[in-house]
């Protein structure tokens, strides 16, 4: 785990009020793994964000995010040659075992988020990947993808499949998904053995606040900053889980 | 010149006047980036006699400048700490303090009688305070007779240091304080978190399942350094400060209004190498000052 108090040296934009900040951080870029979050903390916030690794190239570590509330409004604004505070790499991510020939991931909105990351491990396994890239319009829909073979759906049919994400996806040897929590239910309906990666409020990102509880089927909570924030869906209590977190006032 | 950090709190010699609070470090053993030099002590996660399972989330929320949890106190049990936990801690070169929580008087005292005497206990902080509890926790904080009740429970058990947290939630904490001191606690921390609230304005209910949480961070700092002065007043015990603690200034606050010693919590989730900057900051301060020792601090503490 690195503190680092690092640059960021580029932003781009992917879909209307979501970025992709690539952050100067080659301590965490040569050991981050798929899944896998960064902690980023700035003025003007309190506790720090958490960010699933979008991408990571050796030097820099990648994170996409979107206005959802103040704090990430401030990130927004901010440019090539800020500094933020990034602790990391934190988690537990996939873990994707050789032997499976198929990797279908699903992604919902920002849950493209570990996406990239996984589809470069699973392929460096050897899997055929395929990205089920869904949003509920293409206004709202990442414009970057990576894998063998991409399907787009959005809500309203205005890119790919009219639908959602879930309903346009084959199967696979191996279901990754990440996005809204009730989006994750859904997968965990279909594929039990799926791994899924969970949004949770966060405070310390390192295990010791527990304030991440994530609800098990087995009973009791585990942290979604260390256990998790990857899980093997059926393992989760998804009644128990918040469905939506709420971070600001939305109309 | 190397300043003497040192402090004896009622007879347990710290390295430090930075010690992390209960919560913060849950039982130190994943600890991210730990500093050890620089840690006085160790408050362990608070503990029940049997396993909980804590509150379901939400389990936190951010506030201007601090944030609120309730976590429901989530632990394993003292089997469970005494087994995996305390082994460890026996071989720390810094004492290690358990929480220690309870339902009834007597849980209390048995939770202590089971601890007495566990290689890696090196004494235990009584948490009459805690907010995010259903039974037990505050209901024995802000009642003298019940406070003192908990304290002597305890005593009886041990002869181990026995530090007594206070909650901040009560009308004069000098009285609690004095019906603490007279049971026979060695001193005293101060304060807990405050109980709070905040609304969730899409769903129209509170942000955290327990509805209310305890508020932490520099939003409660100039209220934790009164009580701390209050109870520090009221009693001859010795007062470890706790609310807010970030950086080196806000520690010499509650040095000066008459803490022996102070805890930091909810920093360290922000910045995990708070309390080493605090201990480095506080120690800058005493040789800019030109003073040998933290003892030399000068403190504000004028008696009733």
């Amino acid at each position: 785990m690195f503190l680092l108090n690092a640059r960021i040296t580029a932003m781009r934009e992917v879909a209307r009020g979501m970025a992709v900040i690539s952050i100067a951080a080659p301590e965490i870029a040569a050991i981050v793994r798929a899944g896998q979050f960064v902690n980023l903390g700035w003025a003007g916030v309190f506790l720090r964000r958490p960010f699933s690794v979008y991408r990571a190239d050796g030097e820099r570590i990648e994170v996409v995010l979107k206005a959802v509330g103040r704090g990430t409004s401030q990130l927004l604004a901010m440019g090539p040659g800020d500094v933020i505070s990034c602790l990391g790499p934190l988690g537990h991510g996939f873990d994707l075992e050789a032997g499976s020939r198929t990797a279908v991931l699903i992604s919902g909105g920002l849950g493209v988020a570990p996406m990239p990351l996984a589809a470069k491990e699973a392929s460096a396994l050897g899997m055929r990947v395929t990205w089920v890239h869904g949003a509920r319009s293409i206004d709202e829909l990442c414009s970057e993808s990576a894998g063998d073979e991409v399907i787009w759906a959005t809500d309203d049919g205005s890119r790919g499949i009219a639908g959602t994400a879930i309903s346009a996806a084959p199967d696979g040897d191996v279901v990754l998904a990440c996005g809204p929590n009730r989006m994750l239910a859904a997968v965990a309906d279909r594929w039990p053995e799926a791994l899924v990666a969970v949004e949770t409020y966060m405070g310390c990102g390192t295990g010791v606040c527990l304030g991440c509880a994530v609800p098990l089927t087995r009973g009791g909570y585990d942290r979604a900053c260390k256990e998790g924030p990857v899980y093997r869906a059926a393992d989760i209590d998804w009644a128990a889980l918040p469905s939506h977190l709420s971070y600001a006032v939305t109309v | 010149m190397t300043v003497d950090m040192s402090v004896a709190v009622a007879g347990m010699k710290l390295r430090s006047p930075v010690l992390a609070a209960s919560g913060a470090f849950g039982y130190g053993t994943e600890v991210p980036l730990l500093d050890r030099r620089a840690l006085g002590g160790m408050v362990s996660k608070g503990i029940f006699l049997r396993p909980r399972t804590g509150s379901p989330p939400p389990r936190i929320v951010e506030t201007p400048s601090g944030m609120l949890n309730a976590i429901g106190l989530q632990g394993p049990g003292v089997d469970a700490l005494i087994r995996d936990y305390a082994p460890q801690w026996a071989s720390w070169d810094f004492p290690v303090l358990v929480n220690i929580n309870g339902e009834s008087v007597s849980e209390y005292g048995d939770l202590v009688g089971r601890l007495d005497g566990v290689p890696g206990v090196a004494g235990f902080e009584i948490n009459i305070s805690c907010p995010n509890v259903e039974q037990g926790g505050l209901y024995f904080g802000n009642d003298p007779r019940a406070a003192a009740a908990v304290t002597e429970a305890v005593r009886r058990r041990t002869t181990l240091p026995v530090w007594v947290k206070l909650t901040p939630m009560v009308t004069d904490i000098g009285v609690i304080a004095r019906a603490v001191e007279g049971a026979g606690a060695d001193a005293l921390c101060a304060v807990n978190t405050f109980v709070g609230m905040s609304i969730d304005l899409n769903a129209y209910k509170p942000r955290l399942s327990f509805r209310t949480g305890g508020l932490s961070g520099p939003a409660i700092r100039p209220l934790a350094i009164h009580l701390a002065h209050q109870a520090a007043r009221a009693v001859r015990i010795p007062v470890i400060g706790i609310g807010g603690v970030t950086n080196a200034e806000d520690a010499l606050e509650f040095l000066v209004a008459g803490c022996s010693a102070v805890q930091v919590g909810t920093a360290t989730f922000i910045n995990p190498r708070a309390i080493a900057e605090i201990h480095d900051g506080i120690s800058a301060h005493l040789e800019l000052r030109h003073l040998n020792s933290l003892a030399e601090l000068p403190r504000y503490l004028p008696r009733d």
